[in-house]
């Protein structure tokens, strides 16, 4: 054990006090992920609310009003102004001062009170889809709905044949940060160590003191677990940190084990360390180190599951995915945080993040060269 | 009884790709002696360091240390080397007795044993003012002792300094001869590579690499008396005048003078034996020059290593 481990005291004695001398790195480490994690939580807000709408109400009676207050009585729209003609509408939307344009023909009233088929005219502005669906299917559905209760007492019933009585499960309010702040979370700390952990080694090959480091006796074991281990400590503390402003900034509550989300973020930042120590065995200067903890940053976003769900990409976009470490963190999270999960129902995702982090560890170690050619 | 041998390289080769920096390199230091390691920038003397410290792996042949060989057993030789880089390669953020703490934990010491030899070291190296300061405020020659020092808290058997006096002040750079000499009188082997024929001078013994080759290895007093570096029939002269680059230009291409160097406010040249002291004067007379002053003199080193660079580079066209 000794052995294999030689020399990892004397290097964890010299990393706490580098580290510690060192406020710059500590900063960077810190405040950036804490920007970032801010940013992404609050700008990363799916939920479709009081859309900016104008309204052209050539009917002007009692049911056009009713029918507009139906519209922002859903909470999707918001009347922000009225205009005189389709063109004007067009013109508005065009111009991105308003989403939706809501027309209401003269004879409105007049075909629904004959029972004839009374239309309105919905334009949506289709430039972002997440918001055209949402206006669309909320438009829709209060179509049908009014509809069905005009229909309802020629019937006879008193009630609609079918209705849904839906129960959204974990995140009942639906709100988009209980989804994004845990994948937040996997992000921010993939930034913070995988870099810190790829320049401290390649500025000691830039110093040259690797090279002291490489005539001495130490074992690559040694120098590997001595440089990793302040980070670690570093990479815990820091999960806390946005831990803590998940539940207190963010409102997301954990509903699971704290033990079981301690020890997912030790497997994954120990994974991300490792990663960035395998990076500086390759890399021969900050520069390369910097780009390279950038290719594996892309992935991570996108085929991590973070936004975009998994199951739906093609097989290849899967199989990048399943090679991240943060894809298994961020389905920990959710599972742990969200739906408070038990250990037996998630323990296969962290036994996958403890292999890697292993693998990762033994591969950075065994490809780390004690000689230069 | 010859002394035991600490160093020995046989046929030491290194390439990189096409390039050969170290071409077929053998020699052999004996234990407790200076061994002063010279050539040009880019000669290979680096990557001779580096594979003897097991930092490079020979392309081809062998080098021991202490009888065990560094590309087989590294790990036997780790604790008997000590390597002090061109850069002098510290840690910027440690003090200066954080810096020797750290090196010696490297080693394996701790506690009585590792106090000690730090306190001897900052005896040694008068390092005792600067002991809480940070290595990213010393001056250069304070960096070096203390890179030295890093670099003997395990009490090598053999220090191996890489131009240990590179870019250093003249009077850091005598007392660091000193200090070498001192290891040296205790027995401790050090392989020094260098640019400055001073120091080569102080060496007891001293090796010629160029283009990758070793040109000559022997003791100083040895090769100054070599037949190639006093050609039969010649003698070597020293002329000390005003204006040396103009005297030097009427000479160099003299019937009967066979080599002409600057050295300072002086040249010296390498003519025939029956050469007159007049034919000289008479030509440095033609430049303008009336006053010169005329000896003969003993090879320097310098001289031994530009006749054999001379002759070596003859020999291979």
């Amino acid at each position: 054990m000794n052995r294999i481990f030689r020399g990892f005291r004397a290097i964890l004695y010299k990393e706490f006090i580098v580290v510690g001398r060192d406020p710059m790195t500590l900063f960077f480490m810190f405040f950036p992920p804490l920007v970032q994690l801010l940013a992404f939580g609050f700008a990363l807000d799916m939920d479709v609310k009081h859309l900016s709408t104008v309204v052209l109400d050539e009917d002007r009676t009692a049911h056009s009003r009713k029918l507009i207050e139906s519209f922002v009585n859903t909470r999707t729209f918001r009347v922000t102004g009225e205009v005189g003609s389709v063109r004007e509408m067009e013109e508005l939307i065009r111009q991105g001062k308003a989403y939706v344009g809501l027309q209401i023909p003269p004879d409105f009233s007049r075909h629904l009170a004959a029972g004839r088929n009374a239309q309105i005219q919905v334009l949506i502005d289709g430039s972002s889809s997440s918001i055209a669906s949402s206006a669309l299917n909320t438009a829709l559905n209060l179509a049908f709905r009014q509809s069905a209760l005009t229909l309802l007492p020629q019937t006879g019933r008193r009630d609609l044949p079918v209705e849904v009585r839906p129960q959204i499960l974990y995140n009942p309010a639906m709100r988009s940060p209980n989804f994004f702040v845990p994948g937040v979370i996997a992000l921010v700390l993939q930034i913070a160590t995988v870099f810190a952990t790829a320049m401290s080694l390649v500025r000691e090959r830039e110093r040259g003191t690797l090279e002291q480091l490489l005539v001495s006796p130490l074992s690559r074991w040694g120098l590997m677990l001595g440089k990793l281990a302040p980070y670690l400590l570093i990479g815990m503390t820091m999960g806390a940190g946005v831990f803590g402003i998940m539940v207190w900034v963010f409102h997301v509550p954990i509903a699971g084990s704290l033990s079981a989300l301690a020890v997912a973020t030790f497997f994954y930042v120990f994974a991300l360390l490792s990663l960035g120590l395998l990076i500086s065995t390759r890399a021969q200067n900050q520069m390369q180190a910097l780009q390279m903890t950038m290719v594996f940053m892309l992935p991570s976003v996108f085929f991590s599951g973070f936004i975009f769900p998994r199951e739906t990409m093609p097989w290849i976009f899967q199989a990048i995915g399943a090679l991240l470490p943060a894809t298994y963190f961020i389905e920990l999270n959710r599972a742990i945080v969200l739906r408070g999960a038990h250990f037996l129902e998630f323990w296969p995702t962290l036994l996958i993040l403890a292999v890697m982090a292993a693998g990762l560890f033994v591969l950075c170690a065994a490809r780390f060269r004690r000689k230069f050619a | 009884m010859p002394a035991e041998t600490m160093i020995e390289c046989e046929r030491l080769t290194k390439r990189f790709g096409h390039f050969t920096a170290v071409d077929g390199v053998s020699f052999s230091v004996a234990k407790g002696s200076i061994f002063g390691f010279l050539g040009p920038n880019g000669s290979g003397k680096s990557t001779v360091i580096r594979m003897l410290c097991g930092l490079l792996e020979p392309s081809a042949g062998q080098a021991r240390i202490a009888g065990f060989d560094v590309a087989r057993e590294p790990d036997r030789i780790k604790n008997l080397i000590g390597y002090m880089s061109q850069k002098f390669s510290l840690y910027d953020e440690l003090t200066v007795h954080e810096n020797l703490i750290f090196y010696g934990r490297l080693y394996g010491l701790s506690g009585a044993e590792l106090t000690k030899r730090h306190d001897e070291l900052i005896a040694l190296t008068h390092l005792e003012p600067y002991l809480t300061r940070r290595a990213s405020v010393l001056s250069g020659g304070w960096r070096q002792r203390l890179a030295m020092a890093c670099s003997l808290i395990h009490q090598p058997s053999v220090l191996f300094l890489d131009e240990p006096t590179a870019g250093i002040d003249p009077v850091a750079r005598r007392e660091l001869w000193d200090l070498l000499f001192e290891f040296s009188s205790r027995g401790m082997t050090l392989f020094v590579t260098t640019h400055y024929m001073d120091e080569a001078e102080r060496c007891s013994h001293v090796g010629y690499i160029h283009m990758s080759k070793l040109v000559v290895c022997g003791d100083p007093d040895h090769l100054k008396q070599l037949p190639v570096v006093n050609p039969p029939g010649t003698k070597r002269l020293d002329v000390t005048c005003d204006h040396v680059t103009v005297g030097l230009q009427a000479v160099r291409h003299e019937r009967g003078v066979h080599g002409a160097t600057v050295f300072g406010q002086s040249m010296h040249l390498l003519v025939d034996a029956g050469l007159p002291e007049q034919f000289l004067r008479d030509k440095l007379a033609a430049v303008n020059i009336h006053q010169a002053d005329i000896r003969p003199i003993a090879p320097s080193l310098e001289d031994v290593f530009v006749a054999l660079t001379a002759n070596n580079d003859g020999g291979g066209k």
